[in-house]
């Protein structure tokens, strides 16, 4: 194997096109792991975390941008985030892997159960992929296609997430159940971001959630019934069975289906209950 | 691959393959066996090291990685002349250390939580350890013992 440690975006996004089999690391809290057990053996690894193109969180022309290589710690300890990104990030391994994992590495690993996943979808995360030819704009509602899979294409870097700074209004919170580690029972993740009226009736709401489909998914039903109404019992009922209608958790050694399913509906009230405080 | 950086102090020049970890690099390369290897995937802790300020895993790093910067490993805290730093004498007269395998990550988490907040409560100091695995003292010991090292700090 061969590691290259370029110095500018450019450099690295040649080396990318040109070199057959080369793969970048971030953090490599993911990619070390995943070499180790041989599931991968790239050639060439193109190191990309000390970039500065990709490093940093700013404001700029309406949005938010946060680098790629701006790594969880740095999300963790920033005071301009929105709540349910800095909740996710902190949820994220231990301190040591937070320290090095980065916010690209999250995103382009595409495990369904990614913690910085469904707080980016909740807030509208738009993606910027540069290759040395183009620059394109995707939502990350639309960057992953099955587990492990994206529309990223080899020859393509994560440079920066945006958020339409619209987002900053409004109120969010993340849940998650089930901390990764050897003894893991479930990662049922949600996310919800919103803007309600005094009497908690929900003016605008994005929310998704992880690890009960193959994708980070985004609950666009659950939406819409919400949308325009006051939050009572009898409407949380009725979402409960929206939110059993759009998931598709699978059973495996970890928990059953129907465990899952009632995971994902308590961890969307409770996360709804939070993002709704402060509006009362 | 060619690498400089500086670890403990001293500046080191090292040729290492690509594919090597920092952890063999600082075990097996430079002879500093304190470095542990548990899990050798990122959940034990046990081979944390300090670089740039910041407690990471050596397991999941790769050697290169090191490159210009600076490091810290459980073989720099105490003085040449063999005086202990405050951690580790707090870690002895806590009784904070059983078997001894964890102590050497576990240390490195505290000294990086403690140069940044040196009076550290209960909870701050749960949380910087919370990526190290213990299977002996169940912690209530090694929590006691960053405390009053954090005590001894009297400029916090
Ligand atoms: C012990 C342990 C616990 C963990 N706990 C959690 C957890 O609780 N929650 C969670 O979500 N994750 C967890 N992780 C996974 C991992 O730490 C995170 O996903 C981290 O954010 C990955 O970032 P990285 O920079 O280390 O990625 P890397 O390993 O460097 O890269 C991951 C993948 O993304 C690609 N990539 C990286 N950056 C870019 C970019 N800019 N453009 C295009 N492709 C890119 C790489 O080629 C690779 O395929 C854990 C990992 C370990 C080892
Ligand atoms: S050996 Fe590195 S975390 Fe366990
Ligand atoms: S003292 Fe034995 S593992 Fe901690």
């Amino acid at each position: 194997m061969n590691y290259l440690i370029p110095e500018t975006l450019d450099q690295a996004l040649r080396l990318i096109s040109s070199q057959r089999n080369a793969k970048l690391i971030a953090g490599g809290t993911d990619l070390s792991v995943q070499i180790a057990d041989s599931l991968i053996s790239p050639e060439i690894l193109v190191d990309i975390s000390g970039l500065e193109e990709l490093k940093g969180i700013e404001e700029k022309n309406g949005f938010l941008s946060l680098g790629a290589a701006t790594t969880i710690d740095e999300l963790v300890s920033s005071s301009i985030l929105p709540h349910c990104l800095v909740q996710g990030a902190k949820s994220i391994g231990s301190p040591q892997i937070r320290n090095i994992g980065t916010l690209g590495g999250n995103i382009c690993n595409a495990s369904p159960c990614g913690d910085t996943l469904t707080p980016l979808i909740a807030l509208g995360g738009i993606l910027v992929l540069v290759s040395s030819s183009a620059r394109r704009k995707v939502r990350l509602e639309d960057f992953f296609i099955g587990p492990k899979m994206t529309v990223c294409a080899d020859n393509e870097i994560l440079t920066e997430v945006l958020i339409e700074k619209d987002y900053l209004q409004g109120r969010s919170a993340f849940r998650m159940t089930g901390k990764r580690s050897g003894q893991v029972i479930s990662q049922v993740n949600v996310a919800i971001w919103l803007e309600a009226g005094k009497s908690r009736e929900i003016e605008k709401i994005r929310a998704a959630v992880g690890s009960v489909a193959p994708v980070p998914l985004r609950l666009k039903r659950v939406e819409q019934a919400l949308k325009g109404r006051a939050v009572h019992e009898r409407l949380l009922k009725e979402v409960s069975e929206l939110i059993n209608e759009e998931i598709k958790p699978i059973s495996d050694v970890r928990a059953t289906d129907d465990y899952r399913r009632r995971v994902t509906v308590t961890l969307f009230r409770d996360a709804l209950e939070e993002a709704l405080q402060g509006f009362n | 691959m060619h690498l400089e950086f500086i670890c403990n102090g001293k500046k080191v020049s090292v040729d290492v393959p690509a594919d090597m970890r920092a952890l063999d690099l600082i075990r097996d390369v430079m002879g500093l066996t304190g470095t542990k290897e548990g899990c050798a995937r990122g959940e034990c802790g046990a081979c944390t090291i300090i670089v740039n300020g910041k407690a990471v895993n050596s397991c999941l790093m790769y050697a290169v990685k090191l490159k210009g910067k600076e490091v810290f490993t459980i073989e720099g805290l105490s003085e040449e002349s063999g005086k202990l730093h405050p951690l580790q004498e707090a870690f002895l007269e806590e009784g904070a250390v059983q078997c001894g395998f964890c102590t050497p990550g576990m240390i490195m988490s505290a000294k990086a939580l403690l140069d940044r907040n040196p009076r550290p409560n209960e909870e701050e100091i749960e949380e910087a350890i919370s990526g190290n695995i213990c299977r002996c003292t169940g912690y209530a010991k090694i929590v006691k013992a960053v405390t009053r090292a954090g005590l001894g700090n009297n400029h916090g």
